[in-house]
């Protein structure tokens, strides 16, 4: 370790870090724009020059590339830093549109923050700023307005450095200087490319989906884990505040995700997302099964109840497919009430879709869902064949979840699904109750490396959707109730 | 450009070994040295060969004002507008050769013989005003030096 | 007379730039005693007791670089030379490479033995087209020879060169930006820490030199360190190639020693004022270095402490001489555009101001300049003094500083009555 000084605050840092590293690190506070943990350091911004004390005089550098030496002493809030502050902002914004009023990351923009911190005063230039492009389309998720870009390069870093897509470069040179995406590269095709719109620390890099949906202030957070695959990966699910409420005939817009953005974990996926995690909207607010079905007839949760649990006790060669998007608290209420009635076989609720990328070394798993290695660490694997797992004689298969092979259910199995989704293959079932989804409820996965991760709920149940862990304690009172009358009446 | 691998192949010999992103801009100045300026093909073939990635090639091209990536005319006449060149007359002579061609900095005549770009130092100070024609040096310029080139060349170009 | 000389000391014929003429006048003799005499440390030593200085704009001592080489590390090292000489004014590495570029393929090698650089490397400016035919054909020569190669001179030394080809960048005359350019990429300079010499080419120990220092290399292997400091001032050993050029009747490429006075070098190689125009100021070393006036530089001699003491710098030895009736805001204005066009656009202060410094410099030419603009170059310039990545920020400040500084008037005039003090002028009358 090595002892240096901040502001007079003395600070342990480690062999080979920079000022920038152990300032962070200590909990002291030095701007930046350019710097980001997780890529490699440009020093352009030049927002992070601190003063260092010397004998000879103090001298200013950029701390993002200043690497600790013993007992240095470095000055971050000095006279002569502030105005280095003052200047760099005066800069930064001397050709920026300063649009904030139509900007959508307005609210949560570095460059707002820094030049209302630093410097706050309008432009003292008397001359046209520089114009450039505004609405280029990066690709189709995501639109560039250039003149707003500050040209810190954190987005080529990206696709360089951890995405490896070398999607984006800069054009030209001086303050004609664009970022451009390769003319060999679809920037849509990079399953990280959305990344880049979080690390932006300005407005230039942004959502086509989301241009204009709400201020970034309406919203609220809510922690949570992305299913699309078993990494597991830790995010924000962004919905409106109660207090935003709109008013406004269709209430969906008020219950809807907002955006979802990646929750930093560096235990599992660091500070990104890939863009599956951005599209959760899609899968979980597809259309939902809202009342239990019993023989194609909606009917109350207890009829419903009341004539699975018949077919569950009368069942001779019951087997149960359970769900890998089943939470651990799902997962242990179903192994310790309904599952000993049961063959119990983990299925793959999700298989890869056509043209989503298998696997690669920075986040994206093969097996895309949530759960599978909470719940196969209970119960076996469904084979690929699952016709051997399932024979003929079974009588009764319970699905939980969706994604079951209907096609390889004997034809005169009866099934008893519980699933959240409107699905095609929901006709199979004579009995379907409706489960709630993540998103309004509280609980955990595990991922393939074994590290769980919880989630909360962040929008409201619906009325008539029970949580699968209600229904599974229900449906064992019930079908014990139903056992043992017929345990009487046999005595 | 693919039959320019041969030479390139001969070059890579006096380079230690792991320099193949080195070899972009030499490689692209003999690709824009043969054609008039750089396609889109060569980008693609010159990816292929070095294994650089793409927007290697698309920065490079961008950021030098040497590389091209569309013809312009025959004789591409680089006047130099920096200090001690201006002191000795630039601007007067691109005034004549606006007189005379009808295009400023920037233009190509209509007959695709000449094309005007206003450069930077040339490092020929000691000989302003001067400029490029091409690849050559032109110095010492004055109306009468301009007048025969431009003369001279526009000859060349009708045979 | 301007003194002794190191380079200037053969007659330009269509063949003093060939190999024959190059030996005969006892070229590549330095190499051979280097091989057969010293070892690669004494060659540096020589070098540094010489005290050449860099000849490339920060004149910094070339003996002190090279020395910061650890020689047998285990890893491979580089010599470049620097030959893209872009600083306005600036055309002296342009005569050593058209007419004795022998002298710097001998320079390298000696450099490649100190640094036990197995590969150097000349980064030429794209547009120098006689001087790269010269050096390319020079070290075809060489290597026909048996001076490039294997088994150099019959010894275990083996060294290859290759002449790249720049294509258009004035930043890439900075040593980092020229780096990252030969690794085939935009011309982006460097932040330091690391220093070159630590990680420089492909992350590698690597040693930039300018043209003309690696020029000196052969003459103080040859004759020796105490036969250099013979030549010029004991704090600036040496001669200097100085490109002149401007409002004087014989511009061109002059050898002189260290310490000659400006007044005779202006009478005598300069040829005098143009048309008998009267002297108003010098731009000493290069746009990028502070005007003197005629008052600061008549009475001093040239090199670096007095430059120095005088307000400016020696910087590249590429003088620019401005007659009386000049106006000076319109130089300025050429300058600004100059240094806009040039900004790689990483960093801020010099992305951003520099166009600024030229949208200002452009409004007070056209005659809408308002009174809070010479207050305004100022911040800019002070902005880019000491706070970008490289020195092309500062650079401009030094111009734009050193300009309103002795010319404040200028301004004022154009500002408050919307036209030039001297109409625009900036030629000698016919």
């Amino acid at each position: 370790m090595v002892e240096f000084f901040i502001d007079g605050v003395p600070v342990q840092a480690e062999r080979g870090q920079t000022v920038m590293q152990a300032a962070v690190a200590s909990g002291h506070t030095i701007p930046y724009f350019c710097w980001h943990p997780q890529l490699s350091t440009p020093g352009n911004c030049r927002i992070c020059m601190v003063e260092v004390e010397a004998e000879g005089g103090a001298w200013f550098d950029i701390s993002c590339n200043m690497p600790v030496t013993a007992g240095m002493r470095v000055l971050t809030d000095s006279e002569k830093v502030r105005e280095l502050r003052r200047d760099t902002m005066q800069m930064i914004t001397l050709n920026h549109p300063v649009d904030c009023g139509i900007c959508n990351k307005s609210g949560e923009c570095m460059l707002q923050d820094h030049h209302f911190a630093y410097n706050g005063m309008p432009s003292l230039s008397r001359d046209p700023k520089q114009h450039a492009t505004k609405f280029h389309d990066l690709s189709d998720r995501i639109m560039l307005d250039n003149e707003r870009c500050i040209m810190c390069s954190r987005c080529v870093r990206f696709t360089a450095e951890v995405s490896k897509s070398n999607a984006l470069g800069v054009q030209h040179r001086g303050d004609h200087s664009l970022i451009r995406c390769a003319a060999d590269v679809n920037f849509d095709d990079d399953p990280y490319s959305d990344n880049v719109i979080d690390i932006c620390p300005v407005g230039a890099l942004l959502s086509r989906d989301l241009l204009d949906h709400a201020r970034v202030w309406y919203l609220k957070a809510t922690p949570s884990v992305c299913p699309g695959c078993e990494r597991g990966c830790s995010i924000n699910i962004w919905t409106r505040k109660t207090e935003w409420t709109l008013r406004s005939l269709d209430q969906r817009l008020n219950n809807r995700i907002d955006r979802i953005t990646p929750l930093e974990n560096p235990a599992v996926n660091g500070p990104w997302v890939c863009n599956k995690a951005r599209d959760l909207a899609a899968i979980f607010e597809r259309p939902r099964v809202t009342h239990p079905l019993v023989g194609g007839q909606e009917t109350s949760v207890a009829s419903a109840i009341e004539a699975a649990a018949a077919l569950i006790a009368a069942a001779r060669h019951p087997v149960a497919l359970v769900s890998n998007w089943g939470s651990n608290e799902e997962l242990a209420a179903f192994h310790a009430t309904l599952a000993p009635s049961f063959q119990n076989f983990v299925k793959h609720d999700w298989q890869p879709q056509p043209g989503e990328r298998l696997e690669d070394d920075v986040l994206i798993k093969a097996d895309k869902n949530p759960n599978s290695y909470a719940a196969r660490a209970i119960f076996p694997l469904l084979p690929s064949d699952a016709s051997s797992a399932i024979p003929l004689s079974t009588d009764l298969v319970f699905v939980w979840g969706e994604g079951a092979p209907m096609h390889a259910i004997p034809e005169s199995a009866q099934v008893v699904l519980l699933t959240s989704y409107a699905l095609p293959e929901n006709t199979r079932a004579h009995v379907v109750l409706p489960i709630s989804i993540q998103t309004e409820r509280a609980g955990h996965y595990t991922n393939f490396a074994g590290t769980s991760t919880g989630f909360s709920a962040c929008g409201p149940a619906v009325a008539t959707v029970s949580d699968a862990e209600r229904l599974f304690e229900r449906l064992f009172a019930a079908v014990s109730s139903v056992q043992a009358i017929m345990t009487a009446g046999v005595r | 450009m693919k039959h320019l691998i041969p030479e390139f192949e001969q070059w890579k010999l006096r380079y230690p070994a792991g320099f193949e992103s080195s070899l972009t801009i030499p490689c692209l100045r003999r690709i824009q040295e043969e054609r008039g300026y750089v396609a889109e093909s060569d980008i693609d073939d010159l990816v292929e060969y070095l294994g650089v990635p793409r927007i290697q090639l698309e920065e490079v091209l961008e950021f030098y004002t040497q590389f091209r990536r569309a013809p312009i005319g025959t004789h591409h006449l680089q006047v130099c507008h920096n200090v001690s060149c201006t002191m000795r007359g630039a601007e007067r002579l691109l005034r004549h050769l606006h007189d005379r061609l009808g295009i400023v900095a920037g233009q190509t005549t209509p007959d695709g013989c000449f094309t005007i770009s206003r450069v930077e130092c040339l490092g020929s100070c000691g000989t302003a005003p001067m400029m490029m024609v091409n690849d050559s040096y032109l110095e010492n310029l004055d109306v009468a030096v301009l007048d025969t080139m431009i003369a001279e060349l526009s000859a060349e170009r009708a045979q | 007379m301007s003194g002794q000389r190191v380079f200037m000391d053969f007659p330009i014929t269509a063949t003093s730039h060939t190999l024959a003429d190059y030996r005969a006048r006892g070229g590549y003799e330095a190499i051979g005693k280097a091989l057969r005499e010293m070892q690669p440390e004494q060659v540096t030593k020589e070098v540094a007791t010489a005290g050449v200085l860099g000849h490339g704009g920060a004149a910094f001592p070339a003996g002190r670089k090279w020395g910061v080489i650890t020689l047998n590390d285990g890893q491979p090292h580089y010599l470049c030379m620097n030959a893209d000489e872009g600083e306005p004014g600036t055309f002296k590495d342009r005569w050593l490479l058209e007419h004795t570029p022998h002298l710097l393929l001998e320079g390298m090698l000696l450099g490649a033995y100190a640094l036990q650089a197995r590969h150097t490397f000349v980064y030429i400016r794209g547009e120098f087209d006689l001087a790269y035919r010269r050096l390319a054909d020079a070290l075809e020569e060489a290597y026909a020879a048996g001076l490039f190669g294997e088994q150099i001179l019959g010894t275990d030394f083996a060294c290859d060169l290759v002449i790249y080809r720049g294509a258009g960048s004035y930043v890439c005359g900075e040593a980092s930006a020229m780096l990252t350019s030969l690794e085939g990429k935009k011309g982006y300079p460097r932040n330091r820490p690391p220093r070159l010499t630590v990680a420089g080419l492909y992350q590698k120990p690597t040693v930039v030199n300018n043209v003309e220092t690696i020029a000196n290399v052969p003459y103080i292997v040859k004759h020796g360190s105490a036969r250099f400091r013979e030549i010029g001032t004991p704090k600036s050993p040496g001669t200097q190639l100085l490109s002149v050029s401007g409002h004087i009747n014989t511009p061109g490429v002059y050898e002189v020693e260290y310490g000659y006075p400006f007044a005779d070098f202006l009478a005598n190689e300069c040829g005098g004022m143009l048309r008998g125009a009267t002297l108003k100021c010098v731009i000493p070393g290069g746009i990028s270095t502070k005007v003197l006036t005629a008052a600061d530089i008549m009475p001093i001699t040239m090199d670096h402490q007095a430059f120095l003491a005088a307000g400016s710098q020696i910087g590249s030895q590429g003088m620019i001489i401005v007659a009386e009736g000049t106006c000076m805001v319109s130089l300025l204005q050429v300058m600004t555009r100059f240094y806009h066009h040039e900004s790689c656009g990483q960093c801020t202060p010099c992305r951003e101001g520099m166009g600024w410094l030229e949208k200002i410099s452009n409004r007070i030419v056209a005659g809408r300049g308002a009174p809070s603009d010479i207050e305004r170059l100022y911040q800019i310039s002070r902005a880019n003094d000491g706070t970008t990545i490289c020195g092309l920020g500062d650079a401009a400040g030094y111009a734009t500083v050193g300009i309103l500084d002795k010319y404040r008037e200028e301004f004022e005039y154009y500002i408050a009555n919307g036209r030039s003090m001297y109409d625009g002028r900036v030629e000698v009358a016919v």
